[in-house]
């Protein structure tokens, strides 16, 4: 066993209390909201009282709908029923036909409620009763249930038609009242007018032979409702005071009702709503009503589903209960101390992906046994935050990754985006320029310029700045592979216009580990890339005081479909190898230990996403510690978020605002310091102007529309979220220490153990969703047929690839080349012997205008390029499955297949191009040979002619082709084309991966068989197959 | 397709009806399985002079990873290399991984070779006569050398023995104790042992190739086996290895071992295909059922008296 390197006597990080923290700051530390002045954190000895409240988590979302016809409202009803409401709302009732309106509505398993009643309320009770009579017979009454939305006013209206006890007779489950809570009115004023309320009703019904206790009414006769503000965090905390408030007083849970006003005109409302949505939620909302909209419903519903079945908000009761921030605030609305209640104790467990058995309450007791309950704000380990102010003092960095076609549209696009209120940019770069190859090399064609932009030399990069203060604007670049040329072109470009590199502010991702765990995106082996990485450090750590000379990722492993704990582990244990590296270099600790940064995936399970950007704080300061740094920057972990792409979908694309709303919310509660968040297309395609505004209008928001900046770590001190740090922290450690334990992180690569373990947490989680365990609403329930049109921007890359070729031929004629040969061969030089820095070379061969793969071509020359190991579990998909009916027929299918024509069916499942996501056509491959397939496994990074030689070779039937990064229209085709001058035009070709549906036929007009887009079940397309076969060699 | 057609393009190296041809031979169909017949009697009359090399080893030794190594090598000096992998198919689901050509980037990419990987389909071992037949077509169409690569489980060593004129043996040393695990057997059927990733553990490896060496004196060889060390991910000692292969197959061809071996592996065949097709014709005919039914229900039938009892139902006029 290896010595741990944890730093265990975490005593030796000072634990923080208000006092300590104080003193870090010397500026602003109050904020006003409403009436009161807030400080923007608290601690644990500030929690004086910690209440929670009783009811069960379990949302219902009403939909509401204006009665005008009889018939129009019942259509209405069983569409909104249909699309996943649980309830419904008629609004002003008046002489209506209930028989009519509840056709066909199961209304014994649903409330049905009224508001705005017309017409006398005895009418209402009497349809209902009958219809639920002739339903259900003499034991209706405790069939049926719902709200009458009588106010106040109104109550007196009815009283005189229908007496209390008279319908507590007839419909026992109905409740009479409803009350706004009033947000202008105290706690104080607020209970006084329930209690007037209450005095009323029992008067007015005094005289039937029976009095009215204050009991039953607030037990069974009231409603509350309520309409939220944009405070997020103010919100919740009211919501949780008049629970807490209500229980203590009346020893019974209100119902609250909470009204989300959704604006049809604007696809931008959608994130207000899902931030107020999700506030009322936290804040233990029994229901959310929305008003029925003919065009829009579906949508509305959607945003709602995706609350209740994606983000796993409910499977907690109050689960901010705790958190100190929340707790204070809530004690400031209704002073209400500490109040005992009974919870009932339940011992199911929901487990997550991660293998954590989620309870559904967290209280005081299942905080015991943790150990950094007391680290705080801006000091290490930085637990809550790695300023003590945070967003308080300065908001994160909103930096959309964004580029596309040439340097001069990516420029204009930058502009643009600045102007609008972005405020850092993040290059995307085109796959031959990750993998070192200039745009007239014959093996890129097709990927110029689709999903980056295209760059060549250091032309390119002047065009791509062009406009844009270097010395001003911090500049994000996605590079690993030609990481040196990029490097070497941007320095130089900044030096030419004058700006010393020590000006420069800015990210490079330069994670190189990672790419041979899940991008692909490398092109020498891992030791030589090491080298290169070191090169870097000791370049921008003497040059580069301000520039982040790496960004540690763990969002690519999430996105291949890691679970958290393992994103969390693993791009630490790179992390950790990038320091001894840096060490090995011959620096100091405190000399590079500052300038890293990390990259995390926030995807849909909100507090698990939450709980991993804490817990990689705390875990990388233990890391740091044992290497004695003296500036405790170098214990600092700081992040840039991106909300996963992988958990959009590309039916109903505008769901994907509400998706990535979530997850941009978690990724400042965990406290990043810059965030990416996803256009709604990205499934699809390219962000246009449209998508790429409401993206960055999802950060705007939360930045300048709600109290979230206000507050450090608010939600720390949940005994639930701090419980779920704790159990990341515990299972991250495993992952690290096992990691340890093969010699670091190099020697895993090198035996693909990371790799593996990713891949197979990949298929676990695809058959939880081709199972519906895990649903996705769209994808797997709430199918909705109907197609959403959205503009795509589309990259003519043939214009692209041409005008790229245009310019590398001048440069190449009007350049000094011999200048050119000697800056080469001292790179080389460099390379081969392990003395003079790789870059400070390769600035020298950019400013002489060496093209990139000229540059990147001559470190391969002693590198070597760099071949991945495949390693391909299969049985995963099996095991998982077996027991599933598709799946057993699928397994038939396939020996069906081998009675007609001698062999089982055969794929050759390939990606193409320079694209190396390679976790979909892994998930195809082993799943189909679950199946009963024989799989055929293609090298990455293939042209046309050397995947139709492989079909050739291996005599299949069907080549499946994963595309992700654009390249499909030039290079499906070609394939096609190809495999008709073998005569082999009887070979299937499908295709899968990110392909915009307006290319679904000119795809198909080529020979494509079929295309699966993402989000397709896996065994419903290898039935679609296995019949399209069947039918072909009956 | 005809007979004719194949031919055509076997003789041509055509990708596409190579391709289709070793199909044909390892089709279940009874018309495939006519088809094939002819064929390969047709093949066998062209074929041109080749080196069959076998490589096996247990799962992540790096036998792909060998094989690019190697052919990269053979391609550079002109030759014309075929690769036939055997796969394993899954048991439960019958369907099969075939990965091997994301090992072999460059020999995929090259037009002197041709990689055919085939499921073993539940074959023991993973060898099967598709795979000898696959050599007959891939000689048939020119192929200087053809390599075939197979994981060791099972009989497959001495079945790829027995279709091969040399045979490779790859493993690793990591503990010094994986010796002991490569089955006695092998040590005698093979004429290289490597030990690869040598990489990882260069002396350690080195240190294991003498002491097998040594011990190795003893053993009655006519030629003597050959243990070498090699990283087949950096191509660290495979010139070495092509040498050695052609020094062995030289003394082979001098003392006549390989064109023996070749008869031999004929009769070999002879016999395991005489013995399959019988046990297949009899297990099918309905004349026998009672025979078969009868042994299988019945604990106490004596095997010897079953076999007796169809081998007179069906030679009755030889045993007169």
């Amino acid at each position: 066993m290896k010595k741990n390197i944890f730093l265990e006597k975490s005593s030796l990080f000072r634990k923080q209390s208000k006092k300590d923290w104080n003193k870090l700051n010397k500026t602003q530390k109050y904020f006003q909201i409403e009436d009161g002045k807030f400080d923007c954190i608290y601690f644990k000895d500030e929690r004086k009282y910690s209440n929670t409240y009783c009811n069960n988590q379990n949302w219902e979302i009403c939909v509401e709908i204006d009665l005008k016809t009889n018939k129009k409202a019942n259509k209405d009803a069983l569409n909104a029923l249909k699309n996943g409401a649980n309830s419904i709302c008629f609004l002003n009732f008046n002489n209506h036909n209930l028989n009519i309106i509840l056709d066909q509505i199961q209304f014994d398993i649903l409330k049905i409620n009224f508001k705005n009643i017309k017409t006398s309320l005895a009418k209402i009770v009497n349809q209902l009763i009958e219809i639920a009579v002739s339903r259900y017979g003499k034991n209706y009454k405790t069939k049926i249930q719902g709200f009458f939305h009588i106010s106040h006013e109104d109550y007196k209206k009815f009283k005189d038609i229908i007496s209390i006890i008279n319908l507590q007779e007839k419909l026992p489950n109905y409740r009479l009242l409803n009350l706004e809570i009033n947000k202008n009115n105290s706690m104080k004023e607020q209970f006084n007018n329930i209690e007037a309320i209450f005095q009323l009703m029992r008067n007015e019904n005094y005289n039937s032979n029976f009095i009215i206790s204050k009991d039953t009414i607030a037990k069974q006769l009231i409603t509350f409702s309520y309409t939220l503000s944009n405070q997020f965090l103010y919100e919740i905390s009211t919501l949780r005071a008049f629970r807490i408030a209500y229980e203590k007083k009346y020893k019974c849970t209100p119902i609250i009702n909470c009204s989300i006003n959704y604006n049809t005109s604007d696809d931008n409302s959608l994130i207000e709503t899902c931030v107020k949505s999700i506030a009322a939620i936290l804040g233990g909302t029994d229901m959310i009503t929305i008003k029925y909209n003919e065009k829009n419903i579906q949508l509305y519903l959607m945003q709602q589903l995706i609350l209740k079945y994606e983000s796993n908000l409910h499977k907690v009761t109050d689960p901010l209960h705790g958190s100190y921030f929340i707790e204070y605030l809530t004690y400031h609305i209704n002073n209400t101390k500490q109040n005992k209640i009974k919870i009932k104790k339940k011992n199911n467990f929901w487990q997550t992906f991660e293998g954590i058995n989620i309870k559904s309450r967290y209280t005081k007791s299942t905080n015991k046994n943790i150990q950094h309950l007391n680290y705080g704000a801006g000091e290490p380990p930085f637990l809550r935050g790695p300023y003590s102010t945070m967003y308080s003092q300065k908001k994160w960095t909103i930096r959309q990754y964004s580029g596309f076609s040439t340097a001069e549209e990516s420029n204009k696009f930058y502009k643009k985006n600045l102007k609008a209120g972005q405020t850092g940019l993040s290059i995307a770069f085109d796959l031959p320029t990750h993998r070192g190859y200039d745009s007239d090399n014959e093996r890129v064609f097709g990927d110029v310029g689709k999903a980056g932009v295209a760059i060549d030399s250091i032309q390119d990069m002047e065009t791509l700045f062009n406009g844009i203060d270097l010395s001003k604007t911090s500049v994000s670049m996605t590079m690993n592979g030609a990481i040196i040329p990029i490097m070497a072109f941007y320095i130089a470009t900044a030096e030419k216009k004058g700006i010393k590199k020590e000006q420069l502010t800015g990210t490079i991702q330069n994670d190189i580990l990672k790419e041979f765990m899940v991008r692909n995106t490398y092109i020498y082996p891992p030791a030589a890339s090491m080298r290169i990485v070191r090169d870097i450090f000791k370049y921008t750590s003497q040059y580069m005081p301000k520039f982040n000379n790496i960004s540690v990722s763990g969002y690519h492993m999430l996105e291949a479909g890691a679970s958290a704990d393992i994103e969390l582990a693993y791009t630490l244990c790179d992390g950790l190898e990038y320091v001894r590296n840096g060490i090995q270099a011959g620096l100091k600790i405190d000399e590079f230990a500052p300038r890293l940064s990390f990259f995390w995936g926030v995807g849909m399970n909100f507090f698990m996403e939450i709980a991993k950007i804490r817990a990689a704080r705390f875990l990388w300061s233990q890391m740091i510690a044992p290497f004695h740094p003296k500036n405790p920057k170098s214990l600092m972990l700081r992040s840039h978020c991106q909300t996963s792409g992988w958990s959009l979908t590309k039916q109903n694309p505008k769901n994907n605002i509400t998706r990535t709303t979530i997850e941009a919310l978690a990724a400042v509660m965990g406290g990043t310091q810059s965030l990416h968040t996803n256009a709604l297309d990205e499934a699809i395609a390219l962000p246009t102007n449209y998508t790429a505004k409401i993206a960055r209008d999802t950060q705007l928001f939360l930045q300048n529309n709600t109290d979230i900046c206000h507050a450090v770590d608010p939600f720390g001190g949940s005994y639930f979220i701090e419980k779920l740090t704790d159990e990341l922290i515990h299972k991250a450690k495993k992952h690290i220490t096992e990691i340890e334990n093969m010699g670091g992180m190099v020697k895993a690569i090198e035996q693909g153990i990371p790799k593996l373990r990713i891949e197979t947490s990949a298929i676990k989680r695809q058959t939880k969703i081709d199972s519906s365990e895990n649903l996705i609403i769209g994808l797997n329930c709430f199918q909705n047929k109907e197609k959403t049109k959205i503009k795509i921007l589309e990259i003519d890359n043939k214009k692209v690839q041409n005008n790229q070729i245009k310019k590398l031929t001048t440069i190449k004629k009007n350049r000094d080349n011999t200048l050119i040969k000697k800056a080469l061969k001292n790179l080389q030089t460099a390379c081969s012997n392990q003395d003079g820095n790789i870059l400070e070379l390769a600035i020298v061969a950019a400013k002489a205008q060496a093209t990139l793969g000229e540059i990147s071509n001559t470190l391969e020359k002693v590198f070597e390029r760099y071949k991945a190991k495949t390693i391909i579990n299969s049985g995963v998909y099996a095991m998982e499955k077996k027991n599933d009916k598709n799946f057993i027929t699928a397994q038939k299918l396939t020996d069906e297949f081998k009675l007609i024509n001698g062999r089982r069916p055969r794929i050759l499942t390939t990606k193409i191009g320079q694209d190396g996501h390679d976790r979909g056509i892994k998930i195809i491959a082993t799943s189909f040979a679950d199946i009963g397939f024989d799989v055929d496994i293609a090298p990455l990074f293939q042209t046309p002619k050397e995947i139709v030689k492989q079909a050739l070779e291996n005599d299949v039937h069907i080549i499946g082709i994963s595309s992700l990064a654009g390249g499909h229209k030039t290079l499906i085709p070609e394939i096609i084309n190809l495999l008709k001058e073998n005569n082999r035009n009887d070979i299937i070709v499908i295709a899968g991966g990110i392909i915009p549906e307006l290319d679904y036929k000119y795809l198909k007009n080529k020979g494509v068989n079929k295309i699966f887009g993402s989000g397709t079940i896996v065994l419903d397309a290898a039935v679609e197959i296995l019949n399209e076969l069947l039918l072909k060699w009956k | 397709m005809e007979i004719k057609d194949y031919l055509e393009g076997i003789q041509k190296c055509d990708r596409a009806i190579l391709g289709k041809s070793i199909t044909l031979t390892e089709s279940s169909l009874k018309k495939d399985k006519i088809k094939a017949e002819k064929l390969l009697s047709k093949c066998i009359h062209l074929k041109q002079k080749s080196l069959r090399i076998g490589v096996s080893g247990t799962p992540g030794v790096g036998k792909s990873t060998f094989i690019e190594s190697l052919g990269r090598k053979l391609i550079k000096e002109n030759y014309k290399i075929a690769v036939l992998a055997i796969d394993p198919s899954s048991n439960l689901s019958k369907g099969s991984i075939l990965g091997d050509k994301t090992r072999m980037e460059h020999l995929v990419n090259s037009d002197l070779a041709f990689i055919r990987p085939s499921p073993n389909s539940g074959t023991l071992g993973g060898v099967s006569k598709n795979t000898k037949d696959a050599i007959t077509i891939c000689e048939a169409a020119g192929f200087d050398i053809i390599i075939i690569e197979t994981v060791g489980v099972g009989q497959a060593e001495t079945l790829v023995k027995s279709m091969t004129d040399i045979l490779i043996y790859l493993t690793l040393i990591q503990n010094g104790d994986e010796l002991q695990f490569i089955k006695k057997g092998i040590l005698e059927l093979c004429d290289i042992i490597l030990i690869n990733k040598c990489d990882q553990n260069h002396k350690k490896s080195k240190q294991v190739a003498v002491s097998l060496q040594n011990s190795l004196t003893y053993t009655q060889q006519k030629i003597k086996q050959s243990i070498l060390v090699c990283s087949a991910l950096n191509g660290f000692n495979i010139t070495n290895i092509w040498e050695q292969i052609k020094t062995i197959e030289k003394q082979k061809n001098k003392q006549g071992i390989i064109k023996k071996n070749r008869i031999q592996q004929n009769i070999f065949w002879f016999k395991k295909i005489l013995k399959d097709e019988l046990y297949d014709l009899i297990k099918t005919n309905p004349k026998f059922k009672d025979v078969i039914d009868n042994f299988k229900n019945k604990p106490n039938t004596n095997p010897r008296t079953a076999v007796s009892k169809i081998i007179k139902k069906t030679f009755k006029e030889d045993l007169k």
